[in-house]
């Protein structure tokens, strides 16, 4: 049987279509061989790069959290290190009274010497400077905080930074005051609370939980021996 | 397989069709131009090495984008300590999507290379149809582009202080493909473009 072909029909659409499948069929093996999680700060995705100096109750220096994650962690492992950020302010009352609550975390899920038995919960606080009236702040007013310095000279939310409630903190404060960690984490207010896998993806934040305590989560989604 | 290793199967072909589009090419085909008889004109040289240029920088964006899917799951590819590591400046969030849609830059490659490749694919299967200058002008006008893409990628690279060989093998592939368009589109309505 013979054939008939049309010689005079368009080549763009053979070309197109051809052209068309090659992007489809690259499209493909790329969904079927990986699954992209996204960079963000919301539940399910990738923290972000937290940058800038930190002082850690010595001294100034660079700060890394990735140095933080372990991409092999998997669900469930007790051996995972896991990460508190919380974005706050020197000046903001509210940061103020809740550095006691903090300070008891802090120390309650560092290691087991407090009965703790699941992973370790490591906490930093990334600093601000909000750009409210009245909320100046500095290195000198985040040490004095930090570490609960009396009579510094330093004010805090408008009382002496020593006599903030709570003991002093241990973990390492990122000086912030610049915001850039705070707009490129997307915080809308203080204090805020981000408590992230030891494989870096956020496992839950405060701004997705409106009354729910830090506490209370992390005694729900960190691991335990005992659950 | 070695990412650097890996990088050749996109870094040759790229080079070959940069050098088959460069006017001196001729000398490259001389030697197969008996058995491929399209090679031996400059029309279809050009035509061949704008080709395989395309394909090259779709399927180098391809990997560019599989590597950002890759690292964001938490894995590594081509991470290292020198200034060639493709995973810090791929893995970067802040970098590695474009500013106005979030776009990864993988993914605006390889549509970008598989338009161009459309262009120069339709244009080479009927060279004398009346849309081929309009698809020539086309080809040139994107890839022109692509320099100002190019330049602020290298400009975050050199923020990061790294560089992405992958990138730069994209990058070119770019800067061939915008020689052999704009070689084709000069060459069009000339005696050459129907030289047997």
């Amino acid at each position: 049987m013979k054939h008939m072909y049309d010689e005079e029909a368009d080549v763009r659409t053979t070309a197109l279509i051809r052209v068309m499948a090659l992007f489809f069929v690259g499209i493909m093996i790329i969904a079927a061989t990986t699954s992209p999680i996204a960079t963000g700060t919301k539940e399910g995705e990738r923290a972000p790069a937290l940058e800038g100096k930190f002082y850690n109750g010595s001294g100034w220096s660079d700060f890394n959290l990735e140095s933080y994650w372990d991409p092999t962690w998997e669900e469930g492992d007790i051996t995972g290190q896991w990460v508190v950020v919380e974005f706050m302010d020197t000046d903001c009352p509210y940061c103020v009274q809740s550095a006691e609550e903090i300070a008891i975390n802090a120390n309650d899920f560092a290691n087991s010497d407090n009965g703790w038995d699941g992973a370790t919960v490591n906490f930093i606080a990334s600093v601000a400077e909000l750009n409210i009236q009245g909320h100046d702040s500095s290195r000198a007013e985040m040490i004095a905080f930090r570490n609960k310095i009396a009579d510094s000279g330093e004010s805090c939310a408008g009382s002496d930074c020593g006599s903030r409630p709570g003991a002093a903190h241990n973990f390492p404060y990122i000086d912030d005051l610049d915001l850039d960690n705070m707009q490129k984490w997307k915080v809308s207010g203080t204090p805020s609370y981000y408590l992230i896998q030891p494989d870096g993806i956020i496992a839950w934040s405060s701004a997705e939980h409106q009354g729910e305590e830090l506490r209370d989560a992390i005694l729900s989604l960190v691991p335990r021996e005992s659950a | 397989m070695d990412p650097n290793l890996q990088l050749m199967l996109y870094l040759i072909p790229t080079i070959v069709g940069l050098l088959l589009v460069l006017p001196f090419g001729r000398s490259l085909v001389t030697p197969f131009a008996e058995s491929y008889p399209s090679l031996g004109t400059e029309r279809g040289r050009v035509f061949f090495g704008l080709i395989l240029t395309c394909i090259a920088g779709a399927a180098v964006s391809f990997q560019t984008l599989w590597i950002s899917s890759k690292i964001s799951e938490g894995g590594n590819f081509c991470s290292a300590d020198t200034v060639f590591s493709c995973d810090d400046v791929i893995g970067n969030a802040e970098y590695n999507v474009d500013p106005i849609f979030g776009l990864p830059w993988g993914g605006i490659g390889a549509a970008t290379f598989c338009i161009l490749l459309y262009l120069v694919y339709s244009s080479s299967k009927e060279p004398n149809a009346s849309w081929v200058p309009l698809h020539l002008r086309l080809g040139v006008l994107i890839t022109f582009s692509g320099f100002f893409v190019i330049a602020l990628l290298v400009y975050y690279e050199f923020q990061m202080e790294k560089i992405c060989q992958y990138c730069t093998t994209a990058h070119l592939a770019n800067i061939g493909a915008f020689i052999g368009f704009l070689r084709l589109m000069r060459m069009d309505d000339t005696k050459e473009w129907n030289d047997a």
